[in-house]
């Protein structure tokens, strides 16, 4: 039996529309967020989970972690029934929200931790010994004696993860961790992330849309769209599916002009720089650079793969979502 | 002991956070002094100008407005997550916080407020009752105090009740209902007054369904020794059980509505 077992979990929304003219009474309509999602999640795993806004990876989320009823199918995380067992159930997960804060607004963090620790009923010792081991690697010594409002976001992120983690659970679910924050402050979080998950263990599911998140910390991932399950493997799988494009930047001494290049390339540009796109599978690279090396002396020349966040929007168009 | 300890550590909280502007903090307390004084004086008048309403002299009308200030205060002071912030737990999302804690739901939002602006409130509510008692020359025995402590503790239990109703519309609608208002302030303004003193259907809405009359105003009238209806001593000390009644009947209803909540946004 897996650690998280999902099947047929499904989750209609009523909605209801405004209100016409003449009519008393508003028209209502369903909205089906999740049909039908199976999956299974072993433990220690790191699963991402992406998919356009309103996919129903929130909905997913606020399921397993007990939030929401659903309208059918079964899950279980740990033997346990979330929203059945929701006492039980949350004193074992931890719970990250990128745009919602989690601690109290207006006291010192510190003042929030305590009380974190008279709510999950943790033993002055372990609470202790958790908190001083998080704060020394998330760099929050010094923040402890501030109140939330006056954190930067950076901060903030950092002190709510270190809330999420006091009670030492078995499997934390991120939602868009990394919203908002810069380079330095996205790059520390993922280390910590990835580290928190090889020392003890824990199971990380992660919501986001930035594709280097997925990238940086999950081996496995899963698509939504349209609240099913589209694709559910590993990111290069992924990726390769739909990275079919390379791009070769060239840039010659001098202005040249190029000759005509095989069909499946699309060259822009004039002068002495060009950019060139086109499919390995159906021009051969080596007859390519033969040609754009015939037309001139070539000063510089960089070859890529397209950029993911490309990929991902072209996976979703061809995917219809 | 579990949760009493959690709710005086969140208290404590909640009051250094209510305190971190003192000045601010001084002019709403006032405003509530003013309030509150405002609605005592509006009995005065009548005592002044009409000396008894019904049966009731001045002295039996200031002890039954006391009862309900100091019932209705006490409940917002020590309850208001329930009787004020609620609705906006909902509205931003916090719920969902709460529903991810391995701690009852009721119990947490009890824990994530505490008003202490109403001190003042209860303070007129108390000075009330002292003019009741010596103006009606209440003569005290153990039995009486018990009553009025008993009848205040369940009176807070039906405020919470009637606040429930306003969570659970909240927590399908994401948005306040005004209606409901009219049973909590709607009843603590009509319920200021003795019961028998309105037309029946009045009556009968605040003591069969909001049961205001027999939670605080059948051990007060016990305790100024004109009952209020002309039933056996030992009523005094049951009829009261209906505010606990309703608390937790509306308990159980909020608990069933958690399970259809829909949470907001992602």
């Amino acid at each position: 039996m897996s650690y998280i077992e999902v099947r047929n979990l499904t989750k209609t929304f009523t909605v209801r529309k405004k209100r016409e003219k003449g009519r008393l009474f508003r028209e209502k309509t369903s909205v089906r967020a999740l049909k039908d999602v199976s999956f299974d999640v072993e433990k220690g795993e790191l699963v991402g989970y992406i998919g356009p806004n309103g996919a129903g990876k929130s909905t997913t989320v606020k399921i397993l972690s007990g939030i929401l009823t659903p309208d059918g199918g079964s899950v279980t995380v740990g033997g346990l029934v979330p929203w059945r067992d929701r006492k039980e159930h949350v004193r074992r997960i931890g719970v990250v929200f990128g745009q919602r804060t989690q601690l109290w607004w207006d006291v010192p963090i510190m003042d929030s931790f305590t009380l974190l620790r008279e709510i999950y009923r943790l033993r002055e010792a372990d609470w202790k010994a958790r908190l001083d081991e998080l704060v020394q690697r998330l760099d929050l010594e010094k923040l402890l004696s501030v109140p939330l409002r006056q954190l930067s976001l950076g901060q903030r992120m950092r002190s709510e993860v270190c809330g999420s983690l006091l009670h030492r659970p078995d499997l934390l679910f991120l939602d868009e961790p990394t919203i908002g924050l810069d380079a330095v402050s996205k790059l520390s979080l993922r280390d910590f992330l990835k580290e928190e998950n090889r020392l003890n263990k824990t199971t990380v599911l992660l919501t986001t849309h930035d594709m280097e998140d997925v990238a940086a910390l999950c081996s496995r991932v899963m698509v939504l769209g349209h609240g099913s399950k589209l694709f559910d493997g590993e990111l290069e799988e992924l990726l390769s599916r739909y990275d079919t494009a390379r791009i070769i930047t060239v840039r010659y001494d001098g202005e040249v002009s190029l000759p005509a290049l095989p069909e499946g390339c699309e060259a822009r540009g004039e002068g002495g720089a060009f950019r060139v796109v086109y499919d390995p599978a159906a021009v051969k690279t080596a007859e390519l650079l033969a040609l754009l090396q015939d037309a001139g002396a070539i000063r510089e020349l960089t070859a890529r793969t397209q950029d993911t966040d490309r990929l991902i929007a072209k996976m979703y168009r061809e995917m219809e979502l | 002991m579990g949760p009493f300890r959690l709710y005086l550590k969140s208290t404590a909280m909640n009051m250094r956070i209510r305190m971190q502007y003192p000045l601010s903090f001084l002019m709403q307390t006032l405003a509530q002094l003013v309030m509150e004084g405002g609605e005592l004086l509006a009995v005065i008048l009548i005592v002044d100008r009409f000396d008894t309403l019904d049966r009731w002299t001045g002295g039996d009308l200031y002890f039954f407005f006391g009862m309900m200030s100091v019932t209705f205060y006490l409940t917002e002071f020590l309850g208001r997550g329930v009787t004020g912030t609620f609705p906006s737990i909902v509205r931003s999302g916090q719920l969902d916080t709460l529903l991810l804690r391995p701690r009852g739901v009721l119990t947490q939002v009890l824990c994530s407020d505490a008003d202490p602006r109403r001190i003042v409130c209860i303070a007129v509510g108390i000075a009330a009752l002292c003019m009741g008692s010596a103006a009606s020359r209440v003569r005290w025995t153990f039995l009486k105090a018990l009553a009025l402590g008993e009848a205040i503790l369940c009176g807070m239990l039906l405020t919470l009740g009637l606040f429930l109703i306003e969570a659970v519309f909240c927590i399908f609608s994401v948005k306040s209902v005004e209606l409901v208002n009219a049973l909590t302030y709607g009843g603590r303004s009509a319920c200021q007054y003795p019961v028998d003193i309105f037309p029946r259907p009045l009556r009968t809405l605040f003591t069969a369904a909001v049961p205001f009359a027999l939670t605080l105003q059948i051990p007060a009238a016990y305790v100024l020794d004109k009952p209020l209806f002309p039933w056996p001593a030992w009523t005094v000390f049951v009829c009261p059980l209906s505010g606990a009644a309703v608390f937790f009947a509306m308990a159980a209803v909020f608990r069933r509505a958690l399970k259809r909540y829909r949470s907001t946004g992602s």
